[in-house]
């Protein structure tokens, strides 16, 4: 009954902090750039504007596909956002979630990707090449951290790495030089997933006219950004409560079903979005498909192998 | 011809093309300009360039205008350098109607004029950050430039269109008092000037402006481009030291043409940052130099009725580049015939060199690099493809063919 309590409240939960968070990133980044910026809550006047609209499918594109791609993808982000916290909450350890969530939370972007190049415009065309480009190289970094994490506590179980935190008191980037190697490589990431300034080719608004969202409007529009702010914030969760679970440093005043230790890190996740996603964003040109995927190959592929190979000699 | 329609052609079809049509509307693009772009995978192969797109028929409305209704026309040609066009069109009718300035109107105008410069300059560095991805940066320097909006403001009670000039002088004066106040900003701007130029050696911009749209020496040559475009290239071609206008000659040396090697994106941006220097140093000078004097002559219109039949050519050097004005009188407080060449026109060919063989992700980067001006460079020329003919029309055609339509 409790578990059936704690679902039904996450789902909403989830919905209303991405926004929120997306809010807030956009509010940050206009301070940044001396501007007064949006209010907060300008996510939420989007999504219900957007929901007012017409819907409009091109006549090129292949319109079952069109139109049931983002809700696939606001779906599996929202679900991927969803594991995390109320498994969280509830305490609950499921064996191999971790899989389950890496897979939702990629499930988005191909989708997207999918909706934009079955719109039959080139733009979309571009940009699923871009995305596809992309995806291979950071999915691959990104996966061979996780690789890393459970080669180190043999536990392919979310709940199990955050409690292996509180057990040791300390967060796991610090707790082993494997580990650093991996939170650094996966804080590398962050950026390429969430698509944001130096990594943001695929939907360049300049060069290719936002890619695979150039002929989405209205709610389907509505839902691609949904799935997009909540896939953000479902990795940023994941990156804090797998790395830097914060509350575990105060293990002696919240045990980790507690509230307190809940919000304190959804603010670490704040917090981590914001130097992640909004500073990268404010102090970065854009790069390019080449040198972005050279430079993903170079760093983060390179830390993410000596973390497993640390992982293995037990370090 | 029914030949031709016997043969069966075959049409070969190489699917690893791609035609990205960029523009007429495109957000890398601040004015409508057609680019269809041929692509294999992200490499350009080819490049067809169509301007057209915003034709407004100013020539055309200029010949049924008098002189200084003209005169505030073209001054609508441009919303950026706004001030050069009046320039290149009221010194034309200066020479036609053999009329002296004095020293005071001149030095007023080239101040006004190189006022115009940096605002242009920055506007264009701004869109340079803002297409590579920069959005702070491009915040930066619009934030700058409102800085040097707000002078003109002051100065001519008009932001964008200042109307600073008219025939004979200039409309406002400077008092004094405004001088240091000219001063006092000039000194905030070359702070934040020296900022953007550190920014612009930052990594990432550099990475995507060094080896973008190279458009080598020869090429710069043979294609007449004009402004930065042909200096950062290497052609040392400023109209200011050419062919001296306003008080030029006389500020000869208070400033120097910039020149770049590179050829590309960077050495473009790199000759538009120096010149904002250049042109701080010019204000400066001219503020201390302002001679004293009466700033217009008399009754303009009085001044329009003395102007006889001639022709005149003026050159200027607007923010882009060399701008071109022919005007024939009529002789009766009209024209005959109005012609404008503004930059942009020579700077758009050498788009298609620059763009050919890059990148996609570069398309916007390199023509923002030429800073182009497209409602400027959209002239009355009309050619109809079907009947394969080029004809010249007036307002009363235009207007005509807008009511069949």
């Amino acid at each position: 009954m409790n578990t059936v309590i704690i679902l039904l409240i996450t789902f909403p939960l989830v919905f209303l902090l991405s926004l929120l968070f997306e809010g807030i990133d956009r509010k940050v980044h206009a301070r940044m750039q001396k501007r007064i910026g949006p209010p907060i809550i300008q996510p939420f006047y989007d999504f219900v504007k957007l929901f007012n609209k017409e819907r409009i499918i091109p006549m090129t594109a292949s319109s079952r596909i069109f139109t049931t791609v983002p809700i696939i993808a606001a779906a599996a982000s929202i679900l991927g956002a969803s594991i995390p916290v109320a498994s969280l909450i509830a305490g609950s350890n499921v064996g191999g979630d971790l899989i389950i969530i890496l897979y939702l939370l990629t499930i988005s972007p191909i989708m997207v990707m999918i909706g934009g190049s079955s719109s039959g415009n080139p733009y979309g065309a571009v940009g699923f090449s871009r995305k596809m480009t992309m995806l291979i190289a950071y999915e691959v970094p990104m996966l061979i951290c996780i690789l890393s994490v459970s080669v180190n506590y043999t536990s392919l179980a979310y709940y199990d790495i955050v409690l292996t935190q509180v057990k040791i008191g300390s967060l796991l980037a610090l707790a082993r030089p494997s580990m650093a190697a991996a939170a650094a490589a996966f804080v590398l990431c962050m950026p390429a997933y969430t698509e944001t300034v130096p990594f943001d080719m695929s939907e360049a608004k300049t060069e290719i006219v936002h890619g695979s969202l150039v002929e989405y409007g209205g709610p389907y529009l509505g839902l691609v950004k949904l799935a997009k702010s909540a896939s953000n914030f479902a990795l940023s969760f994941l990156a804090v409560s797998l790395f830097f679970y914060t509350p575990a440093l105060l293990e002696r005043y919240f045990s980790p079903e507690l509230g307190g230790a809940m919000l304190l890190c959804l603010v670490t996740t704040l917090i981590f979005m914001v130097f992640t996603m909004t500073v990268p964003r404010t102090i970065f040109a854009r790069l390019k498909i080449g040198q972005a995927f050279k430079f993903y190959w170079l760093v983060p592929l390179t830390l993410s192998i000596i973390s497993v190979a640390l992982s293995i000699l037990g370090l | 011809m029914t030949e031709k329609f016997d043969e069966v052609k075959e049409v070969k079809v190489d699917y690893t093309r791609l035609r990205v049509p960029l523009g007429p509307v495109h957000p890398a693009l601040k004015e409508p300009i057609s680019l269809t772009v041929t692509v294999r995978r992200e490499e350009i192969l080819d490049v067809v360039i169509r301007l057209g797109h915003v034709h407004r028929g100013i020539e055309a409305l200029a010949e049924t205008r008098n002189l200084i209704q003209t005169l505030y026309l073209v001054e609508r040609i441009c919303g950026i350098c706004s001030h050069s066009h009046t320039t290149g069109f009221v010194q034309a009718l200066e020479e036609i109607g053999e009329i002296e300035l004095s020293d005071r109107s001149l030095h007023l105008r080239s101040l006004i004029f190189e006022l115009e410069r940096m605002q242009s300059h920055l506007f264009l560095i701004g869109i340079m950050a803002y297409e590579i991805g920069f959005d702070t940066l491009f915040m930066f320097t619009w934030y700058e430039r409102e800085k040097i909006l707000d002078l003109f403001e002051e100065i001519t009670g008009n932001r964008i269109h200042h109307s600073m000039n008219t025939l004979g002088g200039v409309r406002w004066d400077l008092s004094p008092s405004f001088v240091e106040k000219v001063n006092c900003s000039l000194n905030k701007i070359e702070k934040s000037a020296k900022y953007i130029q550190e920014v612009f050696q930052d990594k990432t911009v550099e990475k995507r402006l060094c080896g973008v749209g190279v458009l080598d020496y020869d090429e710069a040559r043979e294609l007449c481009v004009v402004g930065p475009t042909a200096r950062g290239s290497g052609v040392k071609v400023d109209i200011r030291k050419a062919y001296p206008y306003a008080a030029y000659s006389e500020l000869k040396d208070d400033f120097s043409v910039v020149l770049r090697n590179t050829a590309d994106a960077q050495a473009r941006t790199q000759v538009r940052i120096l010149e904002l220097f250049e042109s701080i140093n010019l204000i400066r000078a001219i503020l201390e130099k302002l001679p004293d004097g009466p700033i217009y002559k008399e009754s303009v219109i009085k001044l329009m009725k003395k102007i006889p039949e001639g022709e005149a050519t003026s050159l200027v050097e607007a923010p882009r580049g060399e701008l071109l004005y022919f005007v024939r009188t009529n002789g009766k407080e009209g024209l005959w015939r109005l012609n404008v060449r503004t930059p942009t026109i020579p700077n758009v060919l050498g788009l298609k060199p620059m763009l050919i063989g890059s990148e996609i992700a570069d398309i916007p980067v390199t023509v923002a690099s030429i800073d182009p001006c497209m409602a400027c460079a959209n002239r009355i020329t009309v050619v109809d493809q079907d009947k394969r003919e080029t004809i010249v029309t007036d307002l009363k055609n235009l207007r005509n063919r807008g009511k069949k339509q």
